[in-house]
């Protein structure tokens, strides 16, 4: 069913306040949406990021109302050089996340708002800027919804052979551009998983412990690590033929695997069938909003069983 | 009317930009005015979004578009219909009737604000559509400036549809009907999913007996600009059509041919941007006003 907006609702978009503020990449636009007076007050501020920050069938403006209906408040904006924002737009690379446009709104609405605890929410690169929060903002954020992104630098998947690849062959064909071009094809990318993980195995017994010994991109493993050391949980969704769910196969194989099981237990990792990646068509997109909104929920203090309270 | 206390937002010192939310029907709507130097006899440029998708595939270039013409001395509102982007509203709901209401709101909220006599309605794709519908009844149209208009929105779903079906088959995927089998579709379930939007009955039942040329017929004369924006070297027959129509009638039409095309029914990384039809709208705005 598509979104029927409800008179809470309704009543949360009245409140909503359009503003402008600085990041070091421009002046960027957003729109903060007030938690319902009415509601229990869940002390906790959703960033929904995107681009345009409404996302595909206004599924972050519903998002935010639902959730300020529900007693959260939301946040959602332009990052630079798109829609409402100021700068010069670009290609989003989701190994550089616009981490400097994310931290600002953070913190921006610390200060103009009050709201001292945070979520995190995107989709591929929007996902890899959420979770690149944990490096400047460890402790306030609470929890991030995770989907869908690819983890590996884009220009470091190759077209290769495994059973003869080495690192310093791996290196070598990595200077082709020509190789990685062909990885929009889900294959490929399945191909280069097994490749890669065949690598790093052979990789990590020969060099032991290293800045980032894995074919994972620095930026994640640097996030990643972040987020370890802070104490948010995080919800990882990939879907079972996402060209990106092979990188995160990756990531269960090295960065998740070396995690303490204390640590572990406040990641959730959910493998849905098909295609998550780009929400496509109107049943993910009910299914994936319906199940980040359910998982934040569970930060609210009056939720019945709600980890995320505890943090 | 403006919703009291939400319509003075933090300005944007540098742009002269003020985002804020205007009343239309029984919802709040998203706007932003694009501030120019005063000039109460002069003109505003309303602009009208595209419908579904096409309203985000094509929002950067709007927005540079609009900053654009603010720059060369005329003021712009932007804003999103019920059902759209940052408004209130179902899109479900959606309707010519709401989306024409929606503008004309836009409309009287931008004279509002600057102080202009008069309008210039920028329709994008669908938007020109309703941005003539939009003008018939007013007396205060300077003039249309389309981008990539429909004509025709029956020929606009059909071709939606289509382009569903042969992605189907890019895929790999068979389709599981025709075009006109995904119509009786929509009158049978309500609607059906084109690329993660649903394509509502209501909207096609709204708009099966409209058409750009009926729209322009029933508004008051003024001057037309149509830029085509697709990747053709002469202006596409419908455009053609309706050029060769408005001039039968006396009125002033001038077209510009811009060969970029953005997918139109797909999010591009980076967004879409075109400074050649940046440049033709400015100078269209300015011949106008």
């Amino acid at each position: 069913m598509p979104w029927r907006e409800s008179p809470a609702e309704l009543a949360r978009a009245r409140a909503e306040i359009p503003v402008v503020f600085d990041s070091p990449t421009g002046r960027l636009v957003g729109i903060y949406t007030p938690a319902a007076p009415d509601a229990p007050p869940a002390g906790t501020c959703a960033i929904l990021l995107t681009r345009p920050r409404s996302h595909r069938n206004r599924m972050w403006v519903e998002g935010a109302r639902r959730l300020a209906a529900q007693g959260f408040s939301a946040f959602r904006f332009d990052y630079h050089g798109d829609g409402d924002s100021q700068g010069v737009s670009g290609f989003h690379n989701p190994n550089q996340p616009d981490r400097e446009d994310v931290v600002s709104a953070l913190r921006f609405v610390r200060e103009r708002f009050g709201d001292r605890r945070f979520l995190t929410l995107g989709m591929c690169f929007d996902a890899r800027t959420a979770l690149s929060v944990f490096a400047d903002e460890p402790e306030a954020v609470r929890g991030m919804v995770f989907f869908a992104a690819p983890l590996m630098e884009l220009d470091t998947l190759v077209k290769a052979h495994a059973d003869q690849k080495d690192w310093k062959h791996m290196l070598r064909a990595l200077t082709n551009r020509e190789n990685w071009t062909s990885l929009g094809d889900p294959e490929r990318w399945r191909y280069m998983g097994t490749v890669l993980g065949r690598v790093l195995r052979r990789g990590s017994r020969a060099n032991g412990e290293a800045p980032n010994d894995t074919p994972l991109a620095d930026t994640f493993v640097e996030h990643f690590r972040a987020l370890v050391r802070s104490r948010a949980r995080a919800l990882f969704v990939y879907g079972d033929t996402d060209a990106e769910y092979v990188s995160f196969q990756v990531a269960q194989r090295t960065v998740f695997a070396r995690l303490t099981p204390e640590e572990r237990a406040r990641f959730e990792v959910e493998v849905w069938p098909g295609d998550v990646h780009a929400f496509l068509n109107v049943p993910l997109q009910r299914r994936a909003l319906e199940r980040a909104l359910e998982w934040f929920g569970s930060f609210h203090p009056d939720a019945k069983t709600h980890e995320g309270a505890k943090h | 009317m403006i919703s009291p206390g939400r319509d003075t937002p933090i300005r944007m010192a540098a742009l002269e930009e003020h985002p804020l939310f205007f009343e239309s029907g029984d919802r709040p709507c998203f706007g932003v005015h694009h501030a120019a130097p005063p000039a109460p006899e002069g003109v505003v440029v309303v602009h009208v979004h595209g419908l579904g998708v096409e309203q985000i595939a094509l929002y950067r270039e709007e927005v540079l578009s609009a900053r654009a013409v603010a720059a060369a001395g005329h003021p712009v509102f932007r804003h999103h219909a019920r059902g759209h982007g940052d408004s209130a509203g179902d899109f479900s709901a959606v309707t010519v009737s709401t989306l024409v209401e929606d503008a004309r709101a836009a409309a009287d909220c931008a004279r509002r604000r600057t102080g202009a006599a008069r309008v210039i309605w920028l329709g994008v794709r669908f938007g020109a559509i309703v941005a003539a519908l939009a003008a018939g009844g007013r007396t205060d149209t300077a003039g249309f400036l389309f981008w990539e208009p429909v004509s025709r929105p029956m020929d606009f779903f059909r071709a939606q549809l289509r382009g569903m079906l042969f992605s189907n088959v890019a895929g790999g995927k068979k389709p599981d009907a025709t075009v006109d089998q995904l119509f009786e579709r929509i009158t049978r379930d309500g609607s059906v999913d084109v690329h993660g939007y649903l394509l509502h009955g209501a909207l096609v039942e709204s708009a099966r007996d409209v058409s750009l040329d009926s729209a322009l017929a029933a508004a008051a004369p003024a001057p037309v600009r149509l830029i085509q924006v697709q990747q053709r070297a002469r202006l596409a027959p419908a455009h053609a059509a309706l050029v060769e129509s408005l001039t039968a009638r006396g009125v002033s039409v001038t077209t510009a041919l811009i060969s970029s095309e953005p997918g139109y029914q797909l999010m591009s990384n980076p967004a879409w941007e075109s400074p050649e039809l940046r440049a033709s709208t400015v100078e269209a705005a300015v011949a106008l006003a």
